[in-house]
């Protein structure tokens, strides 16, 4: 019994991993993950929204008639969505500045409906929670993945948390002088998915011989 | 008729509570952002009017590329420039820019707000140093405009983010027309 729970919260990480496996929510994810920093505010926003939409429409799942349940969806994730927007507007608006119109959209992240519609509304509160921690850790790991290779490349410095006296940002010799631009821009984003992509592909094929 | 009444109701119970959650929210957060923009706004302000002060922030500018503007007095009290805030168009979309000048519209500083360029590119514009290439020009001297305007140095500070430049150059270039306008009134 409690192995198929924990399966449920591993399975978002690879097996079923949105970003790669799955490719849910690619708009943000190529567009916030040129530096690090983003990328782990990105899924820490990711994570909250997604663990209480997933708690409130497992929970409301007999109330909500079948015939409206998109707009109710939409509803609940949007309220979660506007708090997360206010609260990190007033407490980390370095962070607010940084994500810019991503963190509104968070709304209509494919993620957060297509867990709604595919899991929350099928399952126990429990396993609801667990499914929403899952996939947003395993959004936040690939898109640190991406914006680490990124960031590293294309600007030569890793974007952390400033702390203390640290200022946040470790730059690196060589690459910092001479960084390949490409990867900061759009397409950039789109060559490294690409080559991700087929990277897990021939891991997993190789995997089933 | 009785299923669609419920439906709609269901629908309007879940947006009142996630209407009221969102209000107590917003009022637990409101004065906290305020108090943030505002301190963004001051510090931009007190950066800009070097030595001079600020006066009162005049809204009606009658153009919609100057969002507001502030007289700025030296210490006896005369006028010596004005602040604009302006606004204009990036690569990545609208910017806003905190730019000071003299009566005569020469640039004495500024400062660009809120933006999404590239980072690397045109973000390098919020970097200390890039506003040097306006500083001064404005009055007797014209602003530069096109990037063969600006000395090789310059030039290649803003290689790779023409946009960036000609939005901040215009608009600046814009701002000086402006406090010529105005006449030192």
């Amino acid at each position: 019994m409690a192995s198929r729970h924990i399966k449920e919260l591993t399975k978002g990480l690879f097996k079923e991993n949105p970003t790669f496996i799955i490719m849910l929510g690619l708009c943000p994810t190529l567009s916030v993950t040129t530096q690090v920093v983003n990328a782990l505010g990105m899924g820490a926003g990711v994570l909250f929204v997604l663990v209480f939409s997933n708690i409130f429409i497992s929970l409301l799942k007999d109330a909500i008639p079948n015939s409206v349940r998109i707009p109710c969806y939409v509803v609940i994730i949007a309220a979660f969505t506007s708090m997360v927007e206010m609260v990190m507007h007033a407490y980390v608006p370095s962070l607010y500045k940084a994500l810019g119109v991503y963190l509104p959209l968070i709304v209509v992240n494919c993620i957060i409906l297509g867990r709604a519609e595919a899991f929350a509304n099928k399952n126990s509160v429990l396993d609801s929670a667990l499914d929403g921690i899952g996939m947003s850790v395993g959004f936040t790991m690939s898109l640190t993945l991406i914006s680490l290779i990124r960031e590293v490349l294309g600007s030569g410095t890793i974007t952390l948390f400033a702390m203390g006296s640290f200022d946040g940002v470790i730059e690196i010799p060589v690459l910092n002088k001479y960084p390949v631009r490409i990867m900061t821009l759009a397409a950039g984003a789109m060559l490294l998915m690409g080559y991700l992509k087929a990277f897990f592909n021939w891991k997993t094929s190789r995997k089933r011989g | 008729m009785k299923k669609m009444f419920q439906v709609g109701l269901t629908l309007a119970l879940i947006c009142a509570v996630g209407a009221t959650l969102l209000a107590f929210v917003n009022g637990l957060t409101a004065p906290k952002i305020a108090e943030y923009e505002n301190s963004v706004l001051v510090q931009a302000l007190k950066e800009v009017s070097g030595e001079f002060i600020p006066g009162e922030k005049v809204l009606e500018t009658g153009d919609n590329q100057i969002s507001a503007y502030y007289r700025l007095v030296d210490t006896n009290g005369n006028l010596v420039g004005y602040i604009l805030q302006l606004v204009s168009n990036g690569y990545g979309g609208g910017l806003s820019l905190t730019v000071s000048y003299d009566v005569s519209g020469t640039v004495l500083n500024a400062k660009l707000l809120t933006n999404s360029e590239t980072p690397g590119l045109g973000k390098k514009a919020e970097a200390a140093g890039y506003m040097d290439k306006f500083i001064g020009k404005g009055g007797t001297e014209n602003i530069p405009l096109k990037k063969d305007q600006l000395d090789k140095a310059d030039a290649d500070s803003v290689g790779g983010a023409t946009v960036t430049f000609t939005g901040i150059s215009k608009a600046i270039s814009h701002g000086s027309q402006f406090v010529h306008g105005l006449g030192g009134k």
